[in-house]
């Protein structure tokens, strides 16, 4: 695919989108030790393990921080302004920070460690044909488990 | 209360030359607009001002030390040509701007050991702004083209840098309660040295504060005035040892002290354990021991400042204040180079002086220790660089010769 989609035939990340498109979100874990690994690498960088699966997580998590931009800073991105991109943790292992879209909010009701959810988007770009189905985030509208 | 040093990086070994290299010749080549010349000219109009400016002949230079990234700016064969010479030239990427500003000296001072140079160059030049005009691709494209980024981060829009350094300073302001108006203490400074600065390419744009709180968001809490300039430039700094300093016409600056911090957290800003911190926490202090020196004893501080809030992290980093309070310490006037505090970017920094990636920020340090500075720090003996790039972050510090 042509930037700025991503590549899904990555045998590193294939996975993760392949997930997507039936609508779930996945993340790499260590089989050895049961910790994330994101970004995806070949080796754990705890245990140095190499058995690394990709597993199921809730979708829900809360935001560590975003940006709002208001001002075209590249070109495929024409279009979309003003829009929001961030950083949500997610529920199962808080050091996975996702770096996403949020969605469907009004930027001035964001806070940080606000619960957010999963939703899934078709990205496109202007000016590049096709598009991908991506996870993005939203505030939560089923209530957070503590 | 004992203070536990951070576990999410770790100092670089490098080896400690504090007193033996010294700084003998700067020279700049900053443009205010598309210069129309690629960076290796422009990287050959600082070398001659710098060769110039220490009293030497062109045959004299005998290293040229360039970044890792763009080591092919400049050729042995590129300068003989030019200045029409033919003498052997030890050929070093451990040096250039961004954080090799500040370490160069360590491999220069083992080349100059080893018999290899005498007078080495460092160098640093980009034609980015004439790039930009062109329709070409700009800084940006280092971090587009790598892989992990262009997958999982360009996709969802978190891309290019002042994405990242929103994000970043959102997350400040929510930790430490830093403000607007703390971020426009950088700008603000910036560019009232800037102002005074003949070179630099905001000369003639001066920014108070009640003008920077009015301008609109970029990239919302950043506004333009927070992030750095794009233009064509460069920067060239003679290294030599101290010795030999002593012997050429301006007084030497010496290197009294260079360290290296690492975050252990990889390369990419969104997964860094301390996401509001840089590496400095690790740098500064080594480099600091080295010269003998603490915060307190600087006199000038230039900071690699690509946004006004990675100056603001580095000043916390670096201890001049504690974690978290660099708003108000750099509040009002304080960063002036005229009035109490701690005198910065004396030259306008990347925000405002130009887009050279941290040379001229060592060059300004250079001219402030000789008393040749347009914005000059009144008896400035100890000068000290902070260089970052993300994971990795470097402390230069510098004093006039005893
Ligand atoms: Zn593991």
């Amino acid at each position: 695919m042509a930037a700025p989609l991503p590549e899904l035939d990555w045998p590193l990340t294939r996975p993760f989108w392949d997930a997507a498109r039936k609508g779930r979100l996945v993340m790499p874990r260590c089989e050895d030790c049961a910790r994330h690994v994101w970004y995806p690498e070949e080796r754990c960088p705890d245990c140095r393990g190499e058995r690394i699966s990709w597993v199921d997580v809730s979708g829900r998590g809360r935001l560590f921080s975003w940006a709002e931009v208001k001002h075209l800073l590249h070109p495929p991105y024409e279009g979309q302004i003003p829009y929001v991109s961030g950083l949500v943790t997610l529920e199962e292992d808080p050091r996975i920070r996702y770096v996403t879209r949020i969605v469907d909010c009004d930027p001035a009701d964001l806070s940080i460690d606000l619960p957010m959810e999963v939703v899934f988007r078709t990205l496109t770009f202007r000016g590049v044909a096709g598009g991908v189905r991506a996870p993005v985030f939203r505030p939560a509208r089923t209530p957070a488990r503590s | 209360m004992t203070a536990r040093s951070p576990d999410w990086g770790f100092a670089g070994e490098l080896e400690d030359i504090s007193g033996q290299m010294a700084i003998v010749g700067v020279g700049d080549a900053i443009y205010q607009r598309a210069s129309g010349r690629n960076a290796t000219e422009i990287a050959l109009d600082a070398i001659e001002r710098a060769i110039a400016d220490a009293g030497l002949r062109p045959e004299q230079i005998d290293g040229l030390m360039q970044s890792p990234f763009m080591g092919d700016t400049l050729s042995a064969d590129a300068y003989r040509d030019h200045f029409g010479t033919k003498q052997e030239i030890w050929m070093s990427t451990e040096g250039g701007a961004m954080t090799w500003a500040a370490t160069a000296p360590i491999a220069a001072a083992r080349a100059i050991r080893e018999g290899r140079a005498r007078h080495v160059v460092n160098l640093f030049a980009v034609d980015w702004f004439s790039q930009k005009v062109a329709g070409g691709d700009g800084p940006g494209r280092y971090h587009r083209d790598e892989r992990m980024k262009a997958n999982f981060e360009v996709p969802f829009g978190w891309f290019p840098q002042p994405v990242y350094f929103a994000t970043i300073a959102r997350r400040h302001m929510w930790e430490y309660g830093t403000k607007a108006e703390d971020l426009g203490a950088i700008a603000v400074s910036c560019r009232e040295h800037a102002t005074r600065h003949p070179d630099a390419i905001t000369r003639d744009r001066p920014l108070t504060l009640e003008q920077y709180l009015a301008r609109p968001m970029m990239v919302d809490p950043l506004r333009m005035e927070d992030c750095c300039l794009i233009s064509d430039g460069g920067g060239a700094t003679i290294l030599t040892s101290v010795e030999r300093a002593r012997d050429l016409p301006k007084p030497p600056v010496v290197v009294a002290g260079v360290a290296e911090g690492y975050s252990g957290s990889g390369a990419y800003w969104s997964q860094q354990a301390d996401f509001t911190a840089t590496p400095q926490v690790f740098s500064a202090p080594l480099a600091f021991a080295q010269a003998g020196i603490t915060a307190q004893d600087v006199d000038v501080l230039t900071l690699y400042d690509p946004f006004s809030i990675v100056a603001l992290m580095q000043i916390e980093d670096m201890g001049f204040c504690a974690k978290g309070e660099a708003g108000p310490f750099v509040s009002g006037d304080r960063l002036r180079f005229d009035t109490p505090g701690l005198a910065y970017n004396t030259h306008g920094g990347l925000l405002s002086h130009a887009y050279v990636l941290g040379i001229a920020h060592v060059n300004e340090l250079v001219r402030q220790l000789r008393g040749e500075a347009a914005c000059q720090v009144a008896d400035c003996e100890i000068g000290v660089y902070g260089g970052y790039t993300g994971h990795m972050a470097s402390t230069l510090v510098l004093r006039r010769d005893r």
